[in-house]
């Protein structure tokens, strides 16, 4: 059976590897990367929770300096599917020790890790580490910054919607907290490398300098932003921001940026709603679209989550080009 | 008697206007004449064809550390770095710990400058009690102990009564208060310049209004109260906006300074989290840049400055959100200054030296920065054509976070003399 499957893969990944050694940002990947992660993938998600072995003899460390729930979970069981040993560490410990995370990274690193997964508070951790480690980092959010996997997964799902390898002509509207939002980071960018027309839409205080740099048009008003939208892509909006005073209640916000039914239906007939989670029901969106809504897209982005992440890991541990990080330890 | 020949130098000394070649003899530590062909014969004689020679660089604002964090620097290091750039006479900040918001401190720092010999540093005490902005260092007593300047620096006086009430009495004591202009509550957590750069690295952004903000606060309160202000590091295009219509104003009591990396880098140096590049104020986007070099052009600025602020390398081995602030500078503002302001075409070499020489020194009433007979023979040499690649790890300091890392800089000090004496030989330090 799961010999089957990896014969599979295996042609559907060609003998093709990708440009990049880590993952740390949507901006390393080339469209050719893209179509190929996206081809992995939709085997991957066909294979479903088959245990294979393309990552056997591999050992993957989860380190979450930022704790998560399901991240954490859908990259452990991703290596785990692959046939990978995986172990997870949280930075805390070493952290409140006063060690840099930069040591504990080469740390971890010494153990002969292939992969190493990092989610931190802070922008740039999974960036800097990346140069002072061996093995490949995958950045599993980062701050405001990114969260590639996210953005590629929120990808698949649209891509998948339209039946089709671009997004061409297709408008995604980005409703909620831009500013804080590493979702948006890549979301941002995978679009646009997708050509596809991004629209964004929250109260300026939500939005971040220059914004509109990457591309991207942006609207202060909902009805407007979501008028013939494709894909309408809410983000979660943190109550402590109305406390910093960015919004000046979640009540306020419901009510002019909330995603409800009536609003949903200012996009196309046959749009689709995304949310990176977690949903605060009735906030962000309202809670009768959230799972069942025949609109909704939430649980499918999970599930191509995974997809999505053994498709990287596969391609980063088992190179068929045999070819190796630059990276010489200083 | 001891006596000193540099002959055959270009002589750059802005303040008595002289831009040729000439002999400088020193006696006694201090200069007896400039001219043509000195014939009379010295203990020493310095042969300076092809170098530039300056009056001793003025650094306003530096960080040396000691005393509390003398693992960053030490007024011997600092003095060091000092000498290995050309510069001999530079202000101390008061951020030391405890702060120098006291005559002990004051004193510590004018005593440990003597014993290690090497530069002229000039404290300056802090505006407010343990610079934290809440009430009024005596500023009398730091006056009389030797304190140059009033600052609280890093720590800007957020509070416009209590920074109307120091300037006034500032200027009851006839003293110079220096502002870092800054607007806490703008700048809300931000680590670098608000722009595209900091939104593509998700990184909190320091809006430049938080310092526009507080410079116009800061010009309108020495307007009404009459007190003499400095303004350190200006960063922004407002900054420079302001000072220029203050000064179209008449206000004669207002001064302004440029760091060196303020008008070379631009925010760009953040790219890939690189935190030798976090500085406070933080490098600029280009229209920024362009503004300040443009007031630079224009006479707007009297002094370029270093901010020397050396860490060690835990603080900036952390993520870009909280390592810490600052770069080095001592050892590169003059090559700085030559390759982005001289060699670009922007000001003459005598304008540069001007702005790192007597128009500082008259910021703080000091009588040095020329090369008049009768002054200090505090005299720099550089080789304006020597060109080299930034490697802190050869730096003096003991700080190696230095924004220039790897940069290609032209010029360098080659003789660098204080009082008379050479202490600094072709990138030795002479003790």
């Amino acid at each position: 059976m799961s010999e089957a499957i990896e014969t599979q893969l295996q042609k559907i990944r060609a003998k093709r590897d990708l440009s990049c050694f880590d993952i740390y940002s949507i901006d390393q990947l080339t469209t050719t990367d893209l179509s190929l992660i996206f081809t992995v993938a939709a085997g991957f998600r066909d294979a479903k929770t088959a245990k294979l072995t393309l990552g056997k003899g591999n050992t993957q460390i989860n380190c979450f300096f930022e704790p998560s729930t399901r991240t954490q979970a859908s990259f452990d069981l991703s290596a785990k599917h692959l046939g990978m040993d995986t172990t997870n560490v949280g930075g805390s410990s070493s952290a409140k020790k006063g060690e840099s995370f930069i040591d504990t990274a080469e740390t971890l690193d010494a153990y002969n890790a292939k992969t190493i997964v990092v989610r931190s508070s802070e922008a740039g951790v999974a960036e800097v580490i990346a140069r002072h480690v061996n093995a490949s980092v995958l950045n599993a959010g980062d701050g405001w910054h990114e969260h590639p996997t996210q953005g590629l997964l929120d990808a698949l799902t649209m891509l998948d919607h339209f039946k089709s390898e671009t997004l061409e002509g297709r408008i995604v509207t980005i409703v909620g907290d831009i500013t804080h939002s590493r979702v948006f980071g890549s979301l941002v960018r995978v679009l646009t490398k997708l050509n596809a027309t991004v629209r964004v839409a929250a109260p300026a205080t939500l939005l971040p300098e220059a914004v509109e740099q990457f591309g991207i048009v942006v609207f202060h008003d909902i009805k407007a932003a979501l008028d013939g939208a494709d894909v309408v892509y809410a983000l979660r909006v943190q109550e402590e921001r109305g406390a910093k005073g960015f919004i000046p209640t979640l009540r306020e916000y419901a009510k002019t940026f909330g995603i409800s039914e009536r609003r949903l239906e200012l996009a196309k007939p046959d749009a689709i709603l995304m949310h990176p989670g977690p949903v605060i029901r009735d906030i962000d969106v309202h809670s009768a679209l959230v799972s069942r809504h025949p609109q909704s897209r939430i649980l499918q982005q999970v599930e191509n989550g995974m997809a999505i992440r053994k498709a990287l890991l596969w391609l980063l541990v088992d190179r068929v080009d045999g070819a190796s990080k630059e990276f010489s330890r200083m | 008697m001891s006596s000193l020949l540099i002959e055959n130098g270009h002589v750059v000394d802005p303040k008595n206007k002289r831009d040729e070649i000439l002999d400088i003899l020193v006696v006694d530590g201090v200069i007896k004449q400039v001219a043509k062909d000195i014939s009379e014969s010295a203990d020493t004689t310095i042969d300076a064809s092809g170098l530039t020679v300056t009056p001793g660089l003025i650094d306003l604002q530096v960080h040396f550390r000691e005393p509390g964090r003398e693992d960053r620097e030490t007024i011997e290091t600092g003095s060091r770095a000092a000498l290995k750039g050309g510069v001999t006479t530079a202000v101390a900040m008061p951020n030391s710990t405890p702060a120098a918001d006291n005559q002990s401190v004051i004193e510590f720092v004018l005593k440990r400058a003597r014993e290690v010999g090497l530069i002229n540093i000039l404290p300056a005490g802090a505006t407010t009690r343990g610079q934290g902005g809440e009430m009024l260092s005596e500023m009398w007593e730091l006056k009389q102990s030797g304190a140059v300047a009033l600052t609280d620096d890093g720590f800007d006086v957020q509070d416009p009564g209590l920074l109307r009430r120091a300037m006034e009495y500032a200027k009851t004591h006839d003293m110079l208060v220096m502002s870092h202009c800054e607007t806490d509550a703008l700048t809300d957590g931000g680590v670098m310049h608000e722009g595209w750069v900091s939104t593509q690295l998700g990184l909190p952004g320091t809006p430049d209004v938080s310092e526009d903000l507080a410079v116009a606060k800061n010009i309108m309160l020495a307007q009404k109260t009459g007190a003499r202000l400095h303004l350190l590091h200006n960063s922004t295009r407002g900054a420079v906006d302001a000072i220029t219509a203050a000064k179209a104003a008449g206000s004669k009591n207002i001064t302004a300074e440029v760091s060196v990396q303020h008008f070379a880098l631009t925010d760009e140096e953040c790219v890939g989290y690189n935190t030798d590049a976090k500085m406070y104020p933080p490098l600029r986007s280009q229209e920024h840049l362009d503004a300040i070099i443009t007031a630079i052009k224009e006479g707007t600025i009297e002094a370029l400055t270093t901010d020397h602020a050396p860490h060690i390398e835990p603080d900036k081995l952390l993520p870009f959100e909280y390592a810490a602030m600052g770069s080095v500078g001592l050892e590169t503002s003059f090559a700085v200054m030559y390759t982005y302001l001289v060699k670009s075409g922007h000001i003459s070499l005598a304008d540069g030296i001007a702005l790192m020489t007597h128009k500082p020194a008259g910021i703080i009433r000091s009588d040095r920065g020329t090369l008049s007979e009768g002054a200090p023979a505090d005299i720099s040499l550089f080789d304006t054509t020597e060109e080299w690649t930034v490697d802190p790890t050869t730096f003096e300091s003991k700080g190696k976070n230095c924004v220039f890392n790897g940069k290609q800089l032209t010029g360098k000090a080659k003789y660098v003399m204080v009082g008379g004496q050479i202490k600094m030989k072709d990138g030795d330090i002479l003790l």
